[in-house]
């Protein structure tokens, strides 16, 4: 009797869970809401969070990403499609004085906290100095940005402020947005937090639970998954009065789904097929065909070709180790490698011309393309390099962009726009025999089988190293490697995880690697992004360079960069903003002649929406926002949907 | 006394070092890894952000002293066993201001109840079936879940893991693609319901690999077994076959299952990071995979120190019902 218990109890323990299991209803998204789907807007979470629940956003390890476009504002918002700084909770730009030591700010007036308060100057006051006063408050640098400039702040009016600061024409970039700014607190509220601390915490020790925040933004936290894989949001009872809803007019969905689903571009399509997701925010081109395949109401920014949102503020760069490989020390040697790809070739076969083409790190958008690409093409048409022997030879292609544009037709695409704005600007001619006259004049040479041999008459190799979770500047790596083989170079094509990728650059562990940046901001101001490439935070190869504050990647000493850093450093970047950009430029131009990197292709998002539920998501023919929803400034494109129901 | 003193006190003292020994290597090893989480969490920050780099160098220094990394590692070494030894395993430097205590509270659950089931599931299975088909390896089933299981165990997990959930996300979505369950945590049926639902997919996959794997090893002993000279006395003196199966054979195969069975449960709180990976299940494997990305030296140490407790543990479990199991291990 007793077996035959044991025999049944093991039979259930197989049994049951099989039949519930197997029995339960496709149910794939984590939660429910009333109205069903017709309510729920579901998003691509794009990570998943490590710290779960606390919504102290000020203290070192709270999570930005969504929860600022959902909850959060600053001063002024980026918008890296249209390069404009959209005034927020300020109603106006900046105002400081003449040796920069004082900056005035005019407050909206109207925008509400989610308990009916009104925001206003008191906000501001509290927030500047609680987070100067914690050091406990370390994100994104702030307490140690208003600590460095000995930042104070007073109320000139209800819905007026004025700044003291040691001389920093740039004080207004703490207050500004591209990824986050400094979020204001609700002084009525957390004031009381603070006075409430037990001996010996501070405010970074406060927990924020969802069910007592308070914001200005549309959203509030409704639920929260323990394990960080999605988060529940629920629309304010008054989203007029919240900042997004004040600017746009729109009231967004009433319910907002964050969900995470791994780092496999193929689960998001599948989500996207099921109905359980209405954007991811990117994913290779091959799961974004799947999208299209198997989700007839999914699409990207354009409808067709080239679907991709072209102007995320980033591009992509073969960048050289100056302490690697002592070979690409030489000038002639860096340019006769980026003579030697076929660009055309790069962002059309490997990237499927779904990514424009720039010869520096500046993303060719509408507005940049204004200030500086335009302003380089002259200078770009006449720049010449000495091949050797008195040989100059011209080395740009204005042409690129018609080539890339022949590409896309001979594929069967049709270019929604003229070339330049599909595919960017000229890029350098592939001139392989120009490349050899440069590896010839260095000292080097080619044995029997084609092959490039070093001075010493080594065969020469070079190490390019790339993180394949980064799709386009993989692909990019992958070219330029064959690309450099087909030319004799003995190359190495190192694929690593991002984390060893990462390591080897902090450390200067690379001869040529794969990473990416920028070096303007929206608004096209160059400072806040280089300074850190002054060799006042040089650190050799061997050290990590990040201790020390800087951008030392490169293992870069240039006292001409130096120079243009300090001047630049100097100027107001709006009330000088002739004088910031003309440096701006020369600093472009230094770069280039000395390719210290080879810049191939700018940033795309393959940020992709279902209107199966959704509608009204920023397109090319509707920009009225820029669609990166997981900035701070893609709250607006949130605010705009509407239910197809 | 003598028992005590001979069997179960070296044993409790070796237990005792390992763990020792254990817990001091994993002290070491992340700190000689070049990843460093105070420089990790400065680069999660600039992500995005353009921060003044001589702001950059002051928030170095704070978030050292946040992350109580600073002082020599001898300092951090003896403070480590002081917390140890408190049962605090100190804050996440990765998931800050978290602490390891409630990084690993939130995501065994899930591992012990997926791995825990998984494992028994396939134990039982894959001894049951295997000693079935060792005793009648002639029978038709008996050859057909030899070339079924046979076939199926060396295919890679990853590979059986994304054709189950392809099949069965995609081609017929009826298991959800990523998470442990529908909703927060509640004693409710709805919510014990969708913990199944959401934890078969990733079950399924461990018990195929782990039965076949099991389903060899139990046929393998059982044929050995089967050919011993008092098996064929049972026989011949017309003992019932069921009875010289489960009574004889199975017994004498046990002894290596049961050691196998206590290290599987033993290495359960290393998790699975495939499975959690692939079917995005809440685990603490992928707590350890973000920890070692991060350089968190305190979950990375706070999770193995569980792993090595647990294998010790269940070695000295072994050890110790050895001679309830095996009256052979008793007489010695």
């Amino acid at each position: 009797m007793f077996r035959k218990l044991v025999l049944l109890l093991l039979l259930a323990l197989l049994v049951v869970p099989t039949l519930v299991g197997v029995a339960q209803e496709p149910q794939g998204l984590p939660v429910e809401v009333p109205g069903g789907r017709a309510n729920l807007f579901v998003f691509d979470q794009i990570f998943r969070w490590g710290s779960v629940g606390n919504f102290n956003v000020w203290r070192t390890g709270g999570n930005t990403p969504h929860h600022h476009a959902l909850m959060l504002e600053t001063f002024w918002n980026g918008d890296q499609e249209t390069g404009e700084n959209i005034n927020a909770l300020a109603i106006s730009g900046p105002v400081y004085n003449e040796d920069f030591t004082e900056m005035s700010v005019d407050l909206r007036e109207g925008v509400m906290w989610t308990d009916g308060e009104e925001f206003n100057a008191d906000d501001v006051v509290y927030t500047v100095e609680t987070v100067k006063a914690n050091p406990g408050l370390t994100q994104q640098g702030w307490h140690a940005q208003l600590t460095k400039f000995d930042v104070g702040v007073e109320k000139t009016g209800e819905f007026s402020v004025k700044f003291t600061t040691l001389p920093n024409p740039r004080l207004h970039t703490v207050f500004e947005s591209r990824w986050a700014g400094l979020y204001m607190m609700p002084s009525h509220y957390v004031s009381e937090v603070e006075a409430n601390l037990a001996d010996g915490e501070t405010l970074a020790d406060w927990h924020w639970n969802a069910e007592d925040v308070i914001v200005l933004g549309n959203y509030l936290p409704q639920q929260v998954d323990p394990n960080g894989y999605w988060e529940l949001f629920k629309r304010r009872d008054d989203p007029e009065n919240s900042l997004a809803g004040i600017i746009t007019g729109g009231s967004g969905p009433p319910y907002v789904l964050s969900i995470f689903y791994g780092n496999e571009n193929i689960k998001k399509a599948i989500a996207m097929s099921r109905g359980e997701l209405d954007v991811y925010f990117d994913v290779d081109i091959e799961s974004f065909e799947t999208t299209l395949d198997t989700t007839p109401t999914a699409r990207s920014w354009y409808k067709d070709f080239p679907w991709a949102f072209p102007n995320e503020y980033s591009t992509r760069h073969l960048a050289f180790n100056f302490e690697g490989d002592p070979l690409l020390q030489n000038k002639d040697v860096r340019w006769a490698l980026a003579l030697a790809i076929n660009n055309v070739e790069l962002a059309g076969d490997y990237i499927g011309g779904l990514a424009k083409v720039t010869t520096f790190a500046v993303p060719p958008t509408a507005a940049m393309t204004g200030i500086y690409h335009e302003a380089m093409e002259p200078w770009l048409n006449e720049l010449q390099i000495d091949l050797g022997d008195g040989e100059m030879f011209s080395v740009y292609d204005p042409t690129v962009p018609d080539q890339l544009n022949a590409w896309a037709e001979a594929q069967g695409h049709e270019v929604p726009g003229t070339p330049a704005e599909i595919f960017g600007t000229g890029w350098w001619k592939f001139a392989p025999e120009a490349s050899e006259k440069l590896l010839i004049k260095a000292g080097l040479s080619r044995d029997g089988g084609g092959n490039w041999l070093t001075p010493d008459g080594e065969i020469w190799t070079l190490d390019l190293q790339s993180d394949p979770s980064e799709n386009d500047a993989y692909r990019m790596g992958q070219a330029a490697a064959d690309m450099w083989q087909d030319f004799g170079i003995d190359v190495n094509f190192i694929t690593l995880d991002r984390g060893a990728w990462s390591q080897n650059h902090h450390v200067g562990a690379f001869e040529v690697s794969t990473p990416w940046g920028s070096f303007a901001l929206p608004a096209g101001d160059f400072w806040p992004r280089i300074n850190g490439m002054h060799s006042d935070f040089y650190a050799p190869a061997g050290e990590d360079y990040r201790p020390l504050g800087g951008n030392s990647l490169r293992r870069l000493v240039d006292p001409k960069i130096d120079e243009l850093l300090d001047a630049m450093e100097a100027v107001d970047p709006v009330g000088q903003a002739d004088q910031n950009i003309a440096l701006n430029i020369e600093f472009i131009q230094h770069w280039v002649e000395n390719m210290i990197d080879i810049t191939c292709i700018a940033f795309k998002k393959l940020v992709t929406w279902d209107e199966k539920y959704w509608t009204g998501f920023p397109t090319a023919e509707n920009p009225y926002a820029m669609p990166l929803y997981w900035f701070q400034g893609g709250k607006y494109a949130i605010q705009g949907l509407t239910s197809t129901s | 006394m003598t028992l005590l003193k001979e069997f179960i006190l070296p044993r409790f003292a070796q237990w005792l070092i390992v763990i020792f020994v254990g817990v001091t290597i994993t002290f070491i090893i992340p700190r000689l890894s070049p990843v460093n989480p105070v420089t990790e969490a400065l680069a999660r920050m600039q992500m995005y952000q353009n921060i003044d780099p001589e702001a950059v160098q002051a928030m170095h220094d704070t978030l050292l002293d946040l992350y109580g990394l600073d002082g020599s590692v001898l300092e951090q070494y003896v403070n480590f066993w002081k917390r140890v030894l408190k049962g605090d395993l100190g804050p996440s430097l990765a998931s800050f201001p978290l602490s390891v205590n409630q990084l690993i509270g939130v995501s065994i659950g899930w591992t012990i109840g997926l791995l825990g089931t998984s494992i028994l599931i396939a134990w039982t299975l894959g001894m049951t079936l295997g000693s079935l088909a060792g005793y009648y390896p002639n029978r038709w089933w008996s050859e057909g879940l030899e070339k079924t299981l046979i076939t199926v165990y060396p295919v890679p997990y990853y590979i059986l893991a994304f054709v189950l959930l392809m099949a069965f996300t995609f081609y017929l979505p009826i298991f959800p693609l990523i998470g442990g369950a529908r909703g927060t945590a509640a004693l409710t049926w709805e919510y014990i319901t969708s913990v199944l639902h959401h934890g078969f997919l990733p079950a399924l996959s461990i018990v195929i690999g782990a039965t076949a794997h099991r389903f060899i090893m139990a046929k393998a002993l059982t044929t050995t077994e089967k050919s011993s000279d008092y098996v064929q006395y049972a026989q011949m003196a017309a003992l019932p076959q069921r009875k010289i199966l489960f009574y004889y054979v199975t017994r004498n195969t046990l002894l290596p299952q049961v050691t196998d069975l206590s290290l599987s449960l033993g290495a359960l709180f290393g998790g699975a990071i495939i499975a959690e990976f692939v079917f995005g299940y809440p685990g603490i494997g992928t707590t350890m995979y973000t920890a070692i990305n991060n350089g968190d030296y305190n979950a990375i140490m706070g999770i193995t120190l569980l792993s090595i407790v647990g294998i010790a543990t269940a070695s000295l479990l072994i050890d110790l019902i050895y001679p309830l199991i095996d009256p052979r291990v008793r007489y010695r």
